[in-house]
């Protein structure tokens, strides 16, 4: 599997990133450094189809399929995990029952250990993710829920935007073990200023 | 590396994302009381400053009519939008645009509205029924021009709740959008309704029932063939 | 290129020579039409192009917005935006003149007669689409959101026609062809109807394509 940008580019009326061209195979960790303003996150919403690109284009090829002219993020959402500071799930439900729902917007079974084993995984005391609603949880605690929700369905492309922002030690060692498991799926690719965060890519794209 | 998935079923989709709205709707009650209240307000403010007694007999059906459609109009107008504004306001629109089929989420949306404004229409037409003496002659031709009227409302509010959701000045933009679309429809409805409150005999009242049936069908088309180019621009 | 610019001059002479014209027929050659109070028939070589082209705008727009949700080329939103500017105008002129027309005729301005209701739907249509555009600051949003606008405008509009003519027995004069499948007018005032209603055209299309242009210069100055 490959995710290749050409000459990708986006603008709100104005510039917001581009055009970046790059290309990730799978196993691999992409870093997306860049100033504030340089549309790091622009860039994520659109290698993960979230927006439309106005120049240029996204591309992903999987082994023995689409092999040509590879697809485009848009057209095969189930591969793609994403978790973003705008990133927002659903306040009036427990963490639980945002997983649940999640899930079963997806078309998948929901097991009801399954959910649970996720959140304890981002390191979610019980009492946290089955009784408060959202709403009520700590800005770490709704990172590490957002973690929970980007690998829910094991994408094969994983793009974290910030994924350290907010987090303590124990969280960021969450997302240190969440991208190493993500090596073994698929393509991850982190946006951020953080040299912390940075320090888990293999390759970098800085924008300008 | 995991095994491909096909897309989530549009049904599935649909009955999760319509669960999780009622679901919320019951933990915030935003969109019930604000759709109930309001339309009792109304109610309330009309049946007072107008009444059964102060219209003359001739007057009654074709007045009564207006007000009943002015009444559920409005109220649609206050509350239906939240579906989608809320979901941009509270930005979880780009989780559930991820991971829900776009004609899961509409259909979802709009049962959840659909039975929001079922609701209403249940609680507010035997209130007005009784406090404005509004007499019915052909009540089966009433209660199909209600669930007719009630969704087509539903529909076209949904579908222009999604446009308005990414746009400045949400509020105000909603009714103004909302109205060129419904207004058809909407005199459709109150002429038939005036219809069913006059003559007892329902083939009066057929042309209109197939206006509505008609109108439901069009803009429901209309609104799913459009929404994934709106939902996912 | 120099025969496209001369030809292009020729016509925008010719279209306004012909305005001259009809400005000419309309008052000075077109005698008054029998049953109409006074000189009021005058006011059809202007009401009616008016109205034709101010639907024949929202037809434009919803087709150019239809193109754009497919092609996604930034032009074809444009072209759906300016038709849609100059439609509302129009609109507004054929709501004016039909309300001026309809004091004379019938001593009242505004009647509720279907035509005059299913302008006023065209009107907020037409206010519908320009607020939501106005509401939208990002290009490509603003069009694909007006876009799809438009075309459900276009698909629950005309229901209208169903539900009003029931209402009230219509004052309106009988539309160019009239039920009985003819055209009923003298030979003058078809002349000089018949050559409004094209340079009316003519001068939608021209107005049209300078709004375009217009669009396209302020977005490579932006860029």
């Amino acid at each position: 599997m490959r995710l290749v940008a050409e000459n990708l580019s986006r603008s709100f009326g104005r510039r917001a990133f581009g055009p970046v061209s790059f290309s990730v195979e799978a196993g691999r960790v992409l870093g997306v450094a860049g100033e504030n303003g340089s549309g790091k996150t622009t860039l994520l919403k659109t290698l993960a189809g979230l927006i439309r690109p106005s120049g240029g284009r996204a591309r992903i090829f999987f082994e023995g399929e689409d092999a040509g002219d590879g697809c485009e993020p848009r057209d095969v959402p189930w591969r793609i995990g994403w978790a973003a500071p705008d990133l927002a799930l659903y306040g009036e439900l427990t963490a639980e029952e945002n997983m649940i729902f999640f899930e079963r917007v997806r078309g998948l079974v929901p097991t009801p250990g399954r959910a649970r084993a996720l959140l304890e995984g981002v390191g979610l005391p019980p009492d946290s993710h089955s009784k408060k609603p959202l709403s009520s949880l700590s800005t770490g605690q709704r990172q590490r829920v957002k973690l929970a929700f980007a690998t829910l369905h094991e994408p094969d492309l994983l793009f974290l935007d910030e994924p350290g922002a907010n987090l303590d030690e124990a969280g960021r060692s969450i997302v240190q073990k969440v991208v190493a498991e993500q090596r073994l799926r698929g393509i991850t690719v982190i946006a951020s200023n953080d040299p912390r965060d940075l320090a888990l890519a293999d390759e970098r794209v800085t924008l300008s | 590396m995991s095994a491909p998935r096909p897309a989530a079923g549009i049904l599935p989709a649909a009955i999760a994302v319509f669960r999780r709205e009622l679901l919320a709707e019951w933990r915030t009650r935003v969109a019930v009381n604000s759709l109930f209240l309001f339309a009792f307000a109304v109610l309330v403010l009309v049946a007072y400053a107008v009444g059964p007694t102060r219209l003359s007999p001739e007057d009654r059906p074709t007045v009564n009519a207006v007000l009943l459609w002015i009444v559920l109009f409005f109220s649609a107008m206050t509350g239906l939008s939240r579906t989608f504004v809320h979901e941009e306001d509270a930005g979880t629109a780009a989780a559930l645009r991820l991971s829900a089929p776009p004609s899961g989420v509409l259909l979802g949306k709009l049962l959840a509205n659909v039975a929001l404004l079922g609701a209403v229409t249940v609680f507010i037409v035997p209130l007005f029924v009784v406090l404005m003496g509004f007499e019915i002659m052909d009540p089966p031709l009433f209660v199909l021009l209600l669930l007719l009227g009630t969704f087509g409302l539903a529909s076209a509010s949904t579908f222009t709740a999604a446009l308005v959701s990414k746009a400045s000045a949400k509020g105000a933009l909603f009714a103004v959008l909302a109205i060129p679309l419904l207004l058809p429809p909407l005199v459709g409805a109150v002429l038939a309704t005036r219809v069913a409150a006059t003559e007892a005999d329902f083939s009066a009242g057929t042309d209109f029932v197939r206006l509505l049936v008609a109108y439901d069908g069009v803009v429901t088309t209309a609104a799913f063939l459009l929404f994934d180019a709106v939902w996912r621009e | 290129m120099q025969a496209v610019k001369s030809l292009g001059f020729l016509l925008k002479a010719l279209l306004g020579i012909g305005m001259a014209a009809i400005c000419w027929g309309a008052f000075l050659y077109a005698r008054p039409a029998q049953s109409f109070v006074g000189e009021s028939s005058r006011i059809v070589f202007f009401h009616v192009p008016m109205a034709w082209v101010s639907t024949l705008a929202f037809f434009i727009a919803a087709w150019h917005s239809a193109v754009y949700l497919k092609k996604r080329r930034i032009e074809s939103d444009d072209a759906a935006a300016g038709a849609a500017r100059l439609g509302f105008v129009f609109c507004v002129l054929a709501t004016v003149t039909g309300s001026i027309f309809a004091r004379v005729m019938w001593n009242s301005y505004w009647n509720w007669d279907p035509r005059e209701t299913s302008i006023v739907l065209l009107l907020l249509v037409y206010g519908a689409y320009l607020g939501l555009r106005g509401a939208l600051d990002d290009p490509e949003r603003r069009a694909t959101l007006s876009a799809a606008y438009a075309l459900v405008a276009v698909v629950t509009v005309p229901f209208l026609t169903f539900a009003v003519p029931r209402m009230y027995q219509s004052l309106h004069p009988d539309t160019v062809i009239n039920a009985r499948g003819k055209v009923e007018m003298s030979a003058d005032i078809r002349t000089v109807f018949f050559s409004s209603m094209v340079a009316f055209m003519g001068l939608f299309y021209w107005m049209w394509n300078l709004d375009r242009r217009v669009s396209r210069i302020v977005r490579e100055r932006a860029a």
